[in-house]
């Protein structure tokens, strides 16, 4: 055995999605060994929320992972709600729904984009931001911010939408599969990209399992599991969608679910677009100048399914208007703590390809 | 397995074990032979005069879900690392944050901080008047100091 060399990958690499530094050790062309180091981003959201108002926390959350702010918004809400005792009123929990699916398929568009430069492809890169700008232009008419959208809020949404978004929303499904199946054919039918993908970074499903893996990580391990439909929270247990697995587990696999996750998201804002209920927005107990006097007792883990994995929060109340203690089981966190396991023994020209293909944003694994 | 805890049960139904620390390892390996594979997350919370140390185990085939407590007054517990592997990164998470050194863990490092911050930012009693500064050696490994220095 010859002597390992180390290499220093990031944290201010074009291909680490943020700030992810690996100290890889490498015997020619292969890992041998590889060690992530985080934190670059790191301003500990959860000592911010012990710091503000149950209400004003939302804003943090939008910031943990912000390619799909709705969905952290929404696990967040989950916790609290539950915890302050102000349930959304129904039309609320529609809307929710929507933008819930929205945020996931945009979140998946950015994914697929970035995977494809991270390999070199670069023209998928612009389909799928062309797409994902017509769902930010969504949010913005609904709430005026295309990322950090801060729309939803304690007992239901801070703003109703109109008929127009609703509009807008129907006709962007009308349009949106022919380009999805466009995007997926640039890639699937791209030979570079199946030979550097296929059979590439292979997870075992008891190994994911095993390192807390969740997701479509997972669901592309063949382990069918997802939070919408083990605990149900907001419509999902009214829709009737599938949960898309592969026994493959490899890039590609990870590729083909997502993708498959885009339409089933798809499905689900086709089924309940048409039937949301007239009726108030917001749950008058939690009307704006009242809203920071709201207070909480006990404690509370609400499970989400984000667009990355199963998103916890798990918050403590002591009756006080602040928090006492909040917790954020973050999905990427874990899905990254795989990656010395993925790597291993492949060559160093596939690591790209195989950190690519994790989803991982910044904001949520440092928190 | 009721009689090996105290139980309970939360707001949305899930089972609540209060766990004696002396017993939490054995009392783990055997959650883990029923069926339990994936330890979903580990959190302290810090009561003040004692820190809680919360487990959340999930068993992805069953589709069960159990809470495990325990307390801690000297800030130790035993390491389920051998357990699960994810419990690696859950316990440098909550020893960088939280300060709780888990027993028998095989690389108890920091998470997120340089190695040299002083103190644990999630406890109840952490200064956060006292501002720490991060700046980069030759090596390239951080390091954080009060004096903010010429890269601040």
């Amino acid at each position: 055995m010859s002597d390992l060399m180390q290499l220093n990958m990031g944290p201010q690499h074009p291909s680490m999605h943020g700030v992810l530094r690996l100290k890889v050790k490498v015997e020619g062309e292969i890992i041998r060994e590889i060690e992530p180091v985080i934190g670059y981003l790191h301003r500990n959201a959860e000592k911010l929320c012990e710091m503000t108002y149950y209400c004003d926390n939302l804003v943090y959350f939008d910031r943990m992972d912000y390619v799909a702010s709705m969905n952290m918004e929404a696990g967040y809400l989950e916790a609290a709600e539950k915890l302050l005792g102000i349930p959304p009123p129904e039309r609320a929990v529609y809307i929710r729904t929507i933008m819930n699916e929205l945020s996931r398929i945009a979140s998946h568009l950015v994914w697929a984009g970035a995977f494809g430069l991270d390999l070199g492809m670069l023209t998928p890169f612009f389909y799928c931001f062309v797409e994902r700008e017509k769902i930010l232009r969504i949010f913005t008419e609904s709430c005026g911010s295309r990322q950090e959208t801060n729309y939803f809020s304690i007992g239901g949404v801070y703003q109703d939408i109109t008929p127009e978004i609703v509009d807008h929303i129907k006709t962007f499904l009308s349009e949106f599969p022919r380009k999805l199946e466009d995007i997926y054919n640039l890639f699937a039918k791209n030979d570079v990209f199946l030979s550097r993908t296929r059979g590439i970074g292979y997870l075992d499903p008891e190994i994911a399992i095993q390192y807390g893996v969740t997701g479509p990580m997972l669901r592309a391990s063949g382990v069918p599991y997802d939070v919408r439909k083990a605990e149900p929270y907001l419509l999902y247990d009214k829709v009737d969608f599938d949960i898309p697995i592969s026994k493959k587990g490899d890039s590609l696999a990870r590729f083909s679910v997502r993708f498959e996750e885009i339409r089933q998201s798809i499905r689900i804002i086709k089924q309940i677009i048409d039937k949301i209920p007239e009726g108030p927005f917001f749950n008058p107990k939690a009307k704006k100048p009242m809203m920071i006097r709201l207070r909480g007792d006990g404690e509370v883990y609400a499970r989400t399914e984000s667009s990355k994995g199963e998103f916890g929060v798990y918050i403590v109340g002591d009756g006080g208007v602040k928090p006492y203690r909040v917790h954020v089981r973050s999905p990427t966190f874990k899905n990254l703590s795989v990656l010395p396991e993925l790597a291993k023994n492949q060559m160093i020209a596939d690591l790209i390809a195989i950190s690519g293909s994790i989803d991982l944003v910044f904001g949520e694994i440092d928190r | 397995m009721a009689d090996e805890g105290q139980q309970q049960v939360d707001k949305a139904g899930r089972q609540i074990f209060k766990v004696p620390k002396e017993k939490l390892l054995e009392f783990m390996r055997a959650r883990k032979d029923e069926g339990f594979n994936h330890l979903s997350l580990i959190t302290g919370v810090d009561r003040k005069d004692h820190i809680e140390v919360v487990y959340h185990l999930h068993s992805v085939e069953q589709d069960r879900y159990i809470v495990v407590k325990t307390t801690t007054n000297n800030c130790t517990v035993p390491s389920v690392t051998s357990l699960w592997r994810s419990a690696n990164w859950d316990e440098r998470e909550q020893w960088d944050l939280m300060g709780i050194k888990f027993e028998g863990h095989p690389n108890l490092k920091r998470m997120f901080l340089p190695e040299s911050w002083v103190g644990h930012p999630l406890r109840k009693d952490y200064d956060l008047g006292n501002v720490q500064y991060i700046n980069m050696d030759e090596d390239g490994e951080d390091y954080s100091t009060f004096d903010p220095g010429d890269g601040w």
